[in-house]
């Protein structure tokens, strides 16, 4: 740039009289501020109008002066409370020069950035721990979810195995109700004609005691014969027999110690259903 | 001009005042309010309302001397405008605009109110001074001591205001070789 030329325009005399716009302004701050001579020439201009304005005077009343010193008060370092709002181009000072702190050497004094350091630290430990909290509720959540989708897919599995059983021409229902050992009890075989499959659903039955399991019989010819200990976990699921007799005339469940009996205990009978 | 301040350089003087020292604040108002009230008077025309005007105006030089940067400019060019921008509000505030009656007619009358003569070395500098072309001193004047801008000083004397810019200018080139700074 031509700093001559530049001098030369006329914008530092307007400047110095505070004729320019605040752009204009910013320009020769900044302009005297990179090139010495524009700043030499600035303050020149300055000089000038000082003393121009020193031999400008008007008498000011002398009272004036103790009214406005008795306004006034010194000494604190601390800062006058007002900002300066007089002029855009000077910066406003900071708030936080608060007039109660007397900042001798050792004062501590905490600058804005600071502060602003332990805001935000406090604000992300804050943060983090909520995350982690927000993080294992979700899991939980998942985890919960997780569950409840397995189980609704076994019972629609189930359901859906139920209905194909039951539309199936070929599965013969046989309902067996519940003896005198447990009047509520329900259970249903489900006899494929073709296959001799047998599966079972079992709508109510006690839970089996401690060492107990309760196992299928079919009566052929007269003669028990075993099909098989249900599942100690029976409910809310079909389960698979042995294969069956094309004679069986009934279907019968007791209650025998655990991993069954070759012949039926027959006072611990507790369904039976004839085909 | 060295006389004029002897006690403190512009540097000591804005440093003690930035420590609100009592002493550098009596200081700056000897030697200073002269020059303000002067401008306050011709932006206001009203003496006594300048009074208040300059009260007002050096207490907001207390109240701000910390946000004074003086890499930005001198310290008295900064107090001017807080002077003569606190005149101007309170004309402004009274739906008046800052004028200046008659001054195209008594291009002198500017220097009327100026009785305060420190020394003679001052007075042979002032009669000096008043020797700059009284165009070019009516439009320094003008603009400077009585807040009008460029366009409105123009408007003002009806002259053009690339005319009253380069008047501008040289008279204050003028006045930078009387005072041979």
């Amino acid at each position: 740039m031509n700093t001559r030329d530049y001098i030369e325009s006329g914008i530092l005399e307007e400047y110095v009289l505070g004729a320019v716009s605040s752009q204009e302004r910013q320009e020769v701050e900044c302009l005297s501020k990179v090139y010495p001579e524009v700043k030499a020439e600035l303050t020149r201009l300055e000089e000038t109008l000082e003393q121009y304005a020193l031999l400008h005077q008007t008498p000011v009343p002398a009272r004036l002066k103790n009214d406005i010193f008795a306004q006034m008060t010194f000494g604190s370092i601390a800062e006058p409370q007002e900002a300066a709002d007089i002029q855009e181009t000077y910066v406003r000072p900071m708030p936080g020069g608060s007039t109660e702190i007397q900042p001798g050497p050792t004062a501590a004094v905490r600058p804005l950035w600071a502060m602003m350091a332990v805001a935000a630290s406090v604000l992300l430990a804050i943060f983090a721990g909520w995350a982690a909290y927000q993080m294992s509720q979700t899991r939980a959540q998942n985890d919960q979810l997780a569950a409840e989708m397995s189980e609704l897919r076994q019972r629609a599995e189930y359901n859906e195995a139920l209905a194909a059983n039951y539309r199936n021409p070929d599965v013969k229902v046989v309902r067996m109700p519940g003896l005198d050992k447990a009047p509520e009890s329900i259970v249903v075989a489900l006899w494929n004609q073709k296959t001799n499959d047998v599966l079972l659903d079992v709508q109510n039955l006690p839970v089996a005691p401690a060492g107990k399991q309760y196992q299928l019989w079919t009566i052929v010819d007269g003669k028990p014969v075993d099909m098989g200990m249900l599942d100690q976990e029976f409910s809310n699921r079909l389960l698979h027999m042995k294969s069956s007799s094309p004679n069986a005339v009934a279907f019968a469940i007791t209650l025998e110690k655990e991993g069954g009996s070759p012949n039926p205990t027959m006072e611990e009978m507790y369904v039976m259903g004839k085909v | 001009m060295a006389t004029q301040r002897p006690n403190y350089s512009e540097e000591d003087l804005v440093e003690s005042l930035k420590q609100n020292d009592r002493v550098a604040f009596e200081y700056l108002y000897d030697h200073y309010s002269g020059a303000l009230f002067n401008v306050i008077c011709k932006v206001l025309r009203d003496n006594e309302k300048a009074e208040d005007v300059l009260q007002d105006a050096f207490l907001k030089i207390w109240k701000s001397i910390t946000s004074y940067d003086p890499a930005k400019g001198r310290l008295f060019t900064w107090m001017l405008n807080i002077a003569r921008n606190s005149a101007i509000d309170a004309v402004r505030s009274e739906g008046r605009k800052p004028g200046m009656d008659d001054i195209t007619e008594n291009p002198d009358r500017t220097d009327q109110n100026a009785t305060y003569q420190p020394s003679t070395s001052t007075l042979d500098l002032k009669a000096l001074v008043d020797t700059l072309r009284p165009e070019r001193k009516v439009l320094v004047d003008l603009v400077y001591f009585q807040g009008y801008t460029q366009e409105e000083a123009s408007k003002e004397l009806d002259i053009p205001l690339g005319t009253v810019k380069s008047r501008i200018r040289t008279a204050l080139q003028d006045l930078k070789l009387y005072f041979k700074l």
